[in-house]
């Protein structure tokens, strides 16, 4: 029986594939899960395809979710920022579907890994820094320095900007890791514990209700949880985008 | 009723539709007219953001104070000092979210209650 419950993290090579400038490169139990939702949301979208002028359930869905992330895009960042819409999208359903599958007996939550979670943080951000240079040029470095301040105020406040942007990526990729790992180890204790109980048999063993009904509640509370990160990770995302286009704030 | 393609062309029963769009048209003008509708999720999402980016903060001045000490050999002071301006980043951070926050939530009506359109609009 596994009584670890952090064993349900634990990464395996499925195969190898070449090194690369010698690191050790293989295809992991995270890789195919990754692929799994990467799959499952062309399978989604493609089942919404079938454009009728009186929409099925099904197109219903896919031009929800489009509107759902068009709004959040244009409310947050403006208009502008539609560019970026395909890069929201993807972000959001590729998370919420890996939070989604991650929440299946036996599947592999992706999300639970920092390696993951730092990349599309990180990707985020450098995104921001790249397009904000692109589009402003030097003038963008005004963001971490806000217009009509004491000049003594300048030193310390661009140093409390600079801090609060590195600050960014983290706050993105440490928040959607640690509730991905923190709900499903909860989940894990709860179910261990009500199956000790059940081998100490006896009048011991009927007290393993309260664990089972715990860990009903804490199934539901963590899928709230996998759509609610998904949809955190999105927003902030258009957040951070306003700094592209809005550098005077 | 359907064309040669198969796809259900809503012609039928044009009258229901015009009805309904009228009622529609209706209830929209009975909204408040805002473009802010996104709202921040529930109090739970803004648990976890206001949480972290005051903690994620404090730990990225400290980290950066860190580094500069074993750097310049100066320990513990730059760290204490990393540590201040990681507090003031971290605060100022979550006072801006907060703000952004409350303007989300200003013009979304609380329970069914629409609010009146304001007396002096009217015709």
């Amino acid at each position: 029986m596994a009584n670890d419950p952090m064993q349900q993290f634990e990464i395996k090579k499925i195969f190898d594939l070449p090194d690369i400038a010698g690191q050790d490169i293989a295809f992991t139990n995270s890789s195919l899960w990754m692929v799994v939702g990467a799959l499952s949301i062309i399978v989604f979208f493609f089942l919404t395809l079938k454009g009728k002028l009186v929409p099925t359930r099904m197109q219903s869905l896919g031009e929800l979710s489009y509107e759902f992330i068009a709004n959040m895009v244009k409310d947050t960042t403006g208009p502008e920022a539609m560019k970026f819409f395909p890069f929201v999208f993807c972000l959001f359903f590729f998370i919420l579907f890996a939070n989604l599958i991650g929440m299946n007996p036996y599947a592999f939550t992706t999300t639970s890994h920092l390696a993951v979670t730092v990349f599309m943080a990180v990707f985020t951000i450098l995104i921001v820094i790249i397009a904000g240079i692109w589009k402003n040029g030097l003038r963008w470095f005004k963001i971490f320095a806000p217009a009509g301040l004491p000049l003594l105020m300048y030193p310390i406040i661009i140093l409390i900007e600079i801090i609060s942007f590195i600050a960014r990526p983290i706050t993105l990729s440490v928040r959607l890791f640690a509730n991905m790992v923190a709900g499903h180890v909860i989940l894990k204790l709860f179910a261990i514990f009500a199956a000790f109980l059940v081998t100490q048999g006896g009048g011991i063993a009927a007290l393993a209700v309260v664990p089972v009904i715990g860990t009903m509640a804490i199934v539901a509370l963590e899928f709230l949880v996998a759509a609610l990160q998904a949809f955190v990770f999105a927003i902030l995302t258009c957040v951070y985008l306003n700094d592209v286009y809005h550098v005077d704030h | 009723m359907a064309n040669q393609d198969g796809n259900n062309i809503a012609t039928e029963r044009p009258a229901d539709l015009d009805a309904l769009n009228a009622k529609l048209k209706a209830a929209n003008a009975r909204r408040p007219q805002d473009t802010e509708e996104v709202s921040n999720g529930s109090a739970l999402g803004m648990a976890w953001r206001l949480s972290t980016e005051l903690i994620v903060s404090v730990l990225v001045g400290t980290g950066l104070g860190y580094g500069l000490d074993k750097f310049l050999g100066t320990s513990p002071w730059i760290l204490l000092i990393g540590m201040g301006f990681g507090f003031a980043a971290g605060i100022k951070t979550v006072l801006r979210t907060a703000d952004a926050m409350d303007e989300a939530d200003k013009n979304i009506p609380i329970g069914d209650d629409l609010p009146d359109l304001p007396e002096d609009t009217d015709p």
